[in-house]
């Protein structure tokens, strides 16, 4: 048993944070759009899947300097995330009598609504560029996948620009949240939509605002792992979209902190779980981890403690 | 025992009427092709559809039957529930004289079940689970399963002095008889298969299995996977500095592949029974043809579902004036040394598994080369 | 009178008009459509009773349904059983794992049950796919025989589709009566504010539990009836795009209406096939055609918050007030 915890231990691990970086990349934005409108948005992994295509698109024939990637894909993000709130969930908010706001079935329908999207995009995007793996331009590619040895340990260096990526939209969100007034207003709707309503608060504005900025961060994790991995196809975005919205709800819905550290520990545990059960029995761990949290701490490890009824 | 034999009764009677219908001389001969044009695999489907025109065409041009063929194209996603709509919708077409797929094998055997139920001849280009043949007399496959491809590089291994070695392959059915095969192979030779890996479909992520498999200090690693999850899996090697030699299945021959992994592909070892590059004239005559007509290069796969084509085709053509479902089984099991581009190609007429020969390849400096 | 019309009708198409119309087409093709259409009724029918009446969204019914299919599939083919016994069998261990994922789970509130169903159900999902020695993992079961329950040979196409549509026209009668009942309005108050229903005294968790039984139960019947009719069983056909299918079907129907399901079902069933000639876009068009539904029928086709309004139209003066006017105020 013990003998398992040598240099390889530490490969897993270090394997296992990275795998862990990946989901918190895409539950970052995930986590910010359900805990503004408290309804599960489908299509997130669709909008990562965008900006991977939109990356590959700009590298291949603009071949552009990666902070000019890095922001056109940003700016894709933010359109098309724009573009899917206008269509898949601005259309139910305006409905505003009381039995609508708690019907369940509204709720349902967004989320329906979002799926659908889901699956008109996917389709499209598999009928334009097929749907197998791209190939990328190798000179993006060896930049993200170049081994870097530390004695008898390996990272890549995509793994430490998306260290870096996780870092900087992390603080970016906390600055954006607690220092504009956008963020206010993000938080404002979040606490409470009606709330923030009577006093003053474009809802409207601050849902599409909150879709521009979690569909950005989500597209800029689609190009940085779609080429730190060499990934890129249409249904890449439901792996890591399944992982992070478990993330997302062990971390309590609606706490971004929460949902990171949750990433993390998820990606620790099955790369650990590899090491003892074979990888087909350590996708088990994550959905074993989400059951277990949903029955010992209801709220998630980190809710606020808010019932959601 | 008494309801079976009245169903077969009952599945013989029309057989009569079919009869008369070919003796009638038809003005066409339909073959029904079942392949996924949409979702997850559909780049598998598009590949077949273009080597089902090509050689359709060719055989069309020829003028060996008096009527034309044509194919009728089904989408089924691979998907189960469209797949047996989709076989009950080509038996009902009293047309259709047989039919080539499906992609996956579990479409292929639940097609396949309404296929032996109902008596229409199938060849699939690519099922290659271990049950698909054993349906009914009914089921052909042109893929070499991993019993005949297994051992085969377990020896050429041997050859190269691999002692231990580690196995990683997909869970599904094929993966399942990649390691099952092989590892018997390798162990009756007096190998020793030092740690075994499944993992789950979808999954990309292949640091982990990487670094269990390191600490095991394989003299080899035997991949079984598709191609796409191989780039993602030589590349995640690279990453990692393990300098282990890889051994692949034929799956991985596309060229797309070194394209995908780049470095990593660098020194992989495989088997197949295509050659993109051979010298060959009626392989370069295919490679050509597919570049030309749909500017692509066509991989293992496609030219499995061309050659799965001409067969069928050679079949109707044996069968002819008589082309009826059950003359053109009888027939399919009786093709033997068919020379296509994946090799000379003979049915065993009472398993109806197909032998090939099988190229050892090499990646070197981003292509395949031939092995000796 | 309508109440007696109705199911009359229904009765009449699907006992009488259906079957005499595939017959008379002779086509296996419309026979199998109808079969899978019947079963997926059965799986709609069944959540829209957790789902529509008492409103627990569930993203892991495909589970319940690969559990059924695989207690059909193991039973038949090792143990040897007729089918008319590995058919209850099989809702009888579905609904045993609804119970007890329901014990757990039972607590949580909206979105985190869904979300423990989600998780629960690629549960069931990874071990039917890993535990190879036991379910055959991937390679699945296959060779299931036909419906033959009790030495009658239903194995025909017309056979088959007769003992499909009772098995659905029965889950259709147990769903309608539970659902107009009063214990289906006890439901009712569970989907509108089980806070509330607990306050006037109803047992919201064992109410929760046993619909939850009952649903799965009905779901381990048409996985039974897929295994049989199909004759192989693979994970990879109960995954979690299965009960998103399902969900969608009741969601295109409307939540809480019966008729919703059956018609959700059919729809996003016989819709793709109806859409074959369009050939590759056709799931696109799928896809397109659930947003517009959505979009635009947001309670669904038949929903019953949607019947209701017409109702309180109809009979505006005594019910009292238009929607549109209410104030705001409190929850």
């Amino acid at each position: 048993m013990f003998d398992r915890f040598d240099i390889f231990f530490v490969q897993q691990l270090i394997n296992g944070f990275s795998v862990g970086l990946v989901y918190a990349l895409v539950a970052i934005g995930f986590t910010l759009i359900f805990g503004v409108l408290n309804v599960v948005n489908f299509a997130h992994g669709e909008i990562y899947m965008i900006g991977a295509y939109a990356g590959l698109l700009a590298i291949v024939f603009l071949a552009p300097p990666w902070v000019a990637l890095l922001l056109l894909v940003l700016a894709a993000g933010i359109v098309s995330g724009v573009a899917l709130e206008r269509a898949a969930f601005k259309p139910f908010r305006r409905f505003r009598d009381e039995a609508s706001l708690k019907s369940k079935a509204m709720r349902e329908s967004t989320l329906l609504s979002s799926l659908a999207v889901s699956i008109v995009v996917r389709e499209s995007v598999e009928k334009i560029f097929g749907a197998d793996m791209q190939a990328i331009p190798r000179a993006y590619a060896d930049a993200m996948q170049e081994p870097i040895s530390l004695g008898e340990l390996a990272v890549a260096s995509g793994q430490i620009a998306i260290l870096a990526a996780a870092i900087l939209m992390f603080a970016a969100l906390q600055w954006i949240l607690t220092r504009t007034d956008i963020g206010l207003s993000i938080r404002a709707v979040a606490a409470n939509p009606l709330g923030a309503q009577y006093v003053g608060v474009n809802v409207d504005r601050t849902v599409i605002a909150t879709f521009a900025i979690g569909s950005g961060m989500g597209a800029v994790a689609g190009i940085l792992i779609g080429l730190y991995q060499g990934t890129i196809f249409p249904a890449m975005g439901f792996a890591p979209g399944v992982k992070a919205f478990v993330a997302m709800v062990m971390g309590g819905l609606n706490s971004i902190p929460g949902a990171v550290i949750c990433a993390i520990v998820l990606g620790l545990a099955e790369a650990v779980a590899t090491e003892f059960f074979g990888q087909g029995w350590a996708d088990l761990v994550a959905y074993v981890f989400l059951v277990l949290t949903l029955v010992f701490f209801p709220t998630g490890l980190f809710g606020a403690g808010r019932e959601r009824v | 025992m008494m309801t079976t034999r009245r169903s077969l009764l009952a599945a013989a009677a029309p057989a009569p009427v079919a009869a008369r219908v070919a003796v009638a001389q038809p003005r066409r001969i339909l073959i029904g092709y079942q392949l996924p044009l949409t979702g997850e695999f559909s780049q598998y489907g598009e590949r077949f559809r273009n080597s089902a025109l090509m050689a359709l065409d060719a055989f069309n041009r020829s003028g060996r039957l008096p009527v034309p063929v044509e194919i009728v194209f089904e989408d089924t996603r691979s998907d189960p529930r469209e797949a047996v709509a989709v076989a009950r919708k080509f038996v009902d077409n009293r047309e259709i004289v047989a039919v080539l797929g499906d992609f996956s094998s579990s479409a292929s055997i639940q097609a396949g079940r309404v296929y032996a139920e109902v008596g229409m001849p199938q060849l699939s280009q690519t099922a290659s689970h271990p049950d698909f043949v054993k349906i009914s007399p009914w089921q052909f496959r042109n893929i070499t399963t991993q019993a005949y491809e297994g051992p085969r590089v377990a020896e050429w291994m041997r050859e190269n002095g691999v002692r231990r070695v580690a196995v990683v392959a997909i869970q599904n059915d094929w993966g399942q008889s990649v390691v099952s095969n092989f590892a018997e192979a390798f162990r009756s030779g007096g190998g020793e298969v030092v740690a075994t890996q499944f993992f789950n479909p979808g999954n990309r992520e292949f640091r982990a299995i990487l670094t269990e498999i390191a600490r095991a200090r394989p003299d080899a690693i035997y991949i079984g996977m598709f191609y796409e999850d191989g780039a993602a899996f030589l590349q995640q090697r690279r990453q990692l500095n393990i300098r282990v030699p890889v051994y692949a299945t034929s799956s991985l021959y596309e060229p797309k592949l070194v394209e995908l992994a780049g470095a990593g592909a660098e020194g992989v070892f495989l088997s197949t029974t295509f050659m993109a590059t051979s010298p060959e004239p009626h392989v370069r005559a295919y490679v050509e043809e597919y570049r030309r007509r749909f500017g692509s290069e066509p991989n293992m796969f496609s030219a499995q579902a061309f050659d799965a084509v001409n067969i069928l085709l050679e079949a109707i053509v044996r069968a002819w004036p008589e082309a009826t479902r059950a003359r053109v089984r009888e027939e399919l099991a009786r093709t033997r040394d068919f020379p296509g581009v994946t090799g000379v190609t003979t049915f065993d007429p009472e398993t109806r598994e197909p032998a090939k020969t099988l190229a050892r390849m090499r990646i070197e400096n981003g292509q395949f080369v031939l092995v000796r | 009178m309508r109440t007696v019309l109705a199911p009359l009708a229904v009765f009449a198409v699907l006992f009488g008009a259906l079957p005499a119309g595939l017959s008379a087409a002779g086509s296996g093709y419309l026979f199998r459509l109808a079969d899978v259409t019947l079963i997926f009724c059965i799986l709609a029918l069944s959540m829209q009773l957790i789902t529509g009446v008492a409103g627990l969204l569930t993203l892991g019914h495909a589970a319940f349904y690969g559990i059924g299919a695989y207690t059909a599939a193991i039973l038949s083919t090792r143990v040897g059983l007729d089918a008319g016994l590995t058919i209850p069998a099989s809702g009888l261990v579905s609904a045993l794992f609804g119970v007890l994922i329901a014990l757990p789970t039972m607590r949580l509130v909206s979105i985190y049950f869904a979300v423990a169903t989600l998780g629960l159900g690629e549960m069931i999902y990874v071990t039917l796919l890993n535990w190879v020695s036991f379910t055959r993992g991937p390679l699945g079961i296959g060779d299931i025989p036909p419906l033959r329950p009790f030495g009658f040979d239903l194995s025909s196409p017309l056979g088959t589709y007769f003992l499909v549509a009772a098995l659905a026209a029965l889950a259709l009668v147990v769903v309608h009566r539970l659902a107009h009942s009063y214990y289906g309005n006890a439901l009712r108050a569970l989907r509108e504010d089980d806070q509330c229903a607990e306050a006037m005294g109803l047992p919201v968790v064992r109410l929760k539990i046993e619909v939850f039984a009952i649903a799965t139960f009905l779901a381990g019947i048409a996985g039974a009836l897929w295994a049989h009719t199909t004759g192989y069983v693979n994970p990879a056909d109960f995954r979690f795009a299965e009960s998103i299918l399902i969900l969608a079907m009741v969601v295109v129907g409307g939540l809480g209406s019966i008729p919703g399901a059956i018609v959700g079902a059919a729809l996003l069933i016989l819709l793709p096939e109806a859409l074959r000639a369009i050939g590759e876009v056709r799931i696109l068009a799928v896809g397109l055609i659930m947003f517009l539904c959505i979009l635009f029928l947001p309670k669904g086709l038949f929903g019953e918050v949607a019947a209701l309004d017409l109702v309180r139209r109809q009979f505006g003066a005594a019910w009292g007030g238009s929607p549109a006017v209410r104030p705001l105020g409190w929850r």
